[in-house]
């Protein structure tokens, strides 16, 4: 039963995440055909078919995603908590997912049927699958201000879904303009769009931040602080993005410009994605004006990050205490763990060891040597003075055979456990399964470094890989009783995760700008500046 | 790249990262701010009313409260209709003298579900 809870605490959460990103992508479609594309002075008729086309399959995932949703949820409920189908039934989340299931499928039905005609019919779907999101938002489960909370929370979800969601839309209609100019009209009204759209985001972000974090001590003091100043970084990130945008769609007409949008819009879409999962992220937090206790103080944090020797040499595997996972399993096994303190996803809430910490600390550091000594070389290969710097992909080989041996020390094949015994804990195969991608990512970029590979999508897989794993580590955040380790344990991270972004999608530019661009060049050297820095910090990462 | 493979790519960066970005979050976002009887504390039994305050809105309906008691049986405490909407409260009868503790589960509106124990002790006056 243990192992069917968390399989099923797994699946809800991605089920969870799909739900969101496609309800953007319905939602900024349907704006975007509504607003930009029917708006113009001419019609495309190749355009809103292909709008109509995402939307429609937007929507039909949205509906999908929110069905398994329920369906992992509700298992999930009746499992650990001991409820009937008729208990849950009525429960706000799964009135909330019906509403967006009903919504989405209307919507691709009048997306088939009713359409091209009248898309204007399609807006009042989308705000319903908005009022469902809202349904289960901080919003409506405070008991002050409720209802202004709830209707700028819709604001901040719409206007973050019109200027994301629609982002998607404008980089498929660009390529089916009929000509430079119609590609052109649909930027200006797009960025129009997007400024209002930024602006009402920031205004309702501001507010909810005022609701929900209330003050500077809770920013750094709390999780929820923590990972609210991280998406207001990313969001600062995006607006340079957009800003360099607006500069190039003023500019004169050139072959290069409406090029240059593209490959800007696209690197603003990633970054986007990443700061809607973050925010998702933030609603499995309580929010820090809850928080009064327990608060890291500034003090704390200055004595965290203070620079120490890194630690290059492993505790002894005797000093580790049993693995949190295999005690939980054994006690859930023996009757004496109830369902209920088995929290899918989660490992345990015991406090790490001395020895446990030590252990991490010396996973960072070496890991932190071998990026940083990737960083520097690809520094040398940029120069283009040092052809054998371009080998640099392979140091990732020794951080995956870094990880294999010493990521789980209680497992095959250093550790007592035995290897099939070990797959069986999804953290460790969750590290083995980081190795291998890892072994994969440095052979595949080595070829592209070194001429053997030449195709654009295979050289951009590098970038993407980097860019998806940094945001990855935005959601570790799962601190629910402000566990002040655990706040100092994400304050590192955050950092480490938007270096990642930043490093991934400007080597994406780099790849992408067209040549005349100026901005190409100064990517050229962040993203080395980016793996530099993330190097650094990892040696010195501490949790003691 | 065609306008085709372009599309695609940006999609599965899309799908991609959705997934992968919200494989690790752990959800559940109730939790409890005051409790009576306090965590550790003795009152006077046998009688003692529980009331439970949460940081958000909670579904009492969907909620539950479960006294174990010294010999630890587990007994479940009627919630009442009538507490705010933050609170769970009720009422624990004919309690002898002793460890107890309640255990307490809430679903919050999100669908979470979050749990946790209030040990106390009960003597007599």
């Amino acid at each position: 039963m243990a192992r069917l809870l968390q399989i099923f605490g797994f699946l809800s959460v991605l089920f969870r995440g799909g739900t969101l990103s496609f309800g953007s992508l319905t939602i900024g479609g349907i704006v975007f055909l509504n607003f930009v594309a029917r708006a113009a002075n001419s019609q495309s008729d190749a355009v809103n078919q292909a709008c109509l086309r995402w939307i429609r399959r937007a929507a039909v995932a949205l509906a999908s995603m929110q069905m398994a949703y329920i369906l992992a949820s509700t298992l999930i409920l009746m499992q650990s908590a001991d409820m009937t189908i008729s208990d849950v039934s009525g429960a706000n989340f799964v009135l909330a997912g019906i509403l967006a299931i009903a919504s989405a499928l209307t919507i691709a039905v009048l997306a088939s049927v009713h359409l091209p005609r009248n898309s204007a019919v399609l807006l009042l779907p989308a705000a319903l699958i908005l009022v469902s999101s809202v349904m289960t938002s901080h919003a409506v489960a405070r008991l002050d201000f409720r209802f202004p909370l709830a209707v700028v929370t819709a604001l901040h979800q719409g206007a973050t879904a019109t200027w994301l969601g629609g982002l998607f839309y404008l980089l498929i209609a660009i390529p089916r303009s009929p000509d430079n100019q119609f590609a052109r009209q649909l930027i200006a009204r797009f960025s129009k769009l997007a400024l209002i759209s930024v602006a009402v985001l920031a205004a309702a972000g501001f507010t909810l931040s005022l609701a929900y974090v209330g003050s500077i001590p809770a920013i750094y003091g709390t999780s929820y602080g923590i990972m609210v100043a991280t998406k207001v970084v990313l969001f600062a990130t995006l607006l340079l993005l957009g800003a360099l945008n607006f500069q190039i769609a003023r500019s004169p007409a050139g072959g290069s410009v409406i090029a240059s949008l593209k490959r800007f819009g696209e690197a603003e879409l990633g970054i986007g994605i990443t700061v809607i999962l973050t925010a998702a992220s933030l609603t499995s937090l309580p929010p820090a004006i809850d928080l009064k206790n327990d608060r890291v103080s500034a003090h704390e944090i200055a004595a965290r990050l203070a620079p120490e020797i890194p630690r290059l040499a492993s505790p002894s595997i005797q000093d580790l205490p049993e693995d949190i996972y295999a005690a939980e399993v054994k006690a859930f096994d023996a009757g004496t763990l109830s369902s209920a303190s088995f929290v899918p996803g989660q490992a345990g809430t015991r406090p790490n060891t001395p020895a446990e910490k030590s252990w991490s600390e010396y996973n960072h550091h070496w890991a932190g040597l071998i990026v940083l000594a990737i960083g520097l070389l690809t520094f040398l290969a940029q120069t283009k003075l040092f052809p054998w710097a371009r080998n640099w992909p392979l140091l990732f080989l020794g951080l995956s055979l870094f990880l294999f041996l010493r990521s789980d020390p209680e497992t095959w094949p250093l550790g007592p456990n035995g290897f099939w015994v070990t797959l069986q804990d999804p953290e460790v195969l969750l590290h083995r399964i980081f190795a291998l991608l890892v072994i994969g990512l440095a052979i595949f970029e080595w070829r592209v470094q070194t001429g053997r590979v030449a195709t654009e999508g295979a050289r951009l897989i590098f970038p993407a890989l980097v860019a998806v794993a940094s945001a990855l580590l935005l959601t570790h955040s799962h601190s629910l009783g402000n566990i002040k380790e655990e706040v100092l344990a994400e304050l590192s991270h955050a950092p480490l995760a938007v270096l990642g972004v930043v490093a991934g999608w400007s080597r994406w530019l780099e790849l992408r700008l067209p040549a005349e661009n100026k901005v190409r060049d100064r990517m050229a050297w962040l993203w080395p500046t980016c793996l530099v820095l993330i190097g650094l910090l990892l040696l010195n990462y501490r949790e003691m | 790249m065609r306008p085709g493979h372009r599309v695609r790519l940006a999609s599965y960066l899309f799908i991609g990262a959705a997934v992968f970005l919200m494989a690790r979050s752990v959800v559940a976002h109730a939790i409890l701010l005051e409790s009576s009887p306090s965590i550790n504390t003795t009152v006077a039994g046998p009688a003692i009313p529980v009331k439970l305050r949460f940081n958000v809105r909670i579904d009492a309906t969907r909620s539950r409260l479960t006294l174990v008691k010294p010999d630890a049986s587990t007994q479940s405490l009627a919630i009442s209709r009538d507490a705010p909407a933050d609170t769970l409260a009720s009422q624990a009868q004919g309690l002898s003298s002793g460890e107890y503790r309640i255990r307490w589960q809430v679903l919050a509106s999100d669908g979470h579900i979050t749990r946790g124990e209030i040990p106390f002790k009960v003597t007599q006056p």
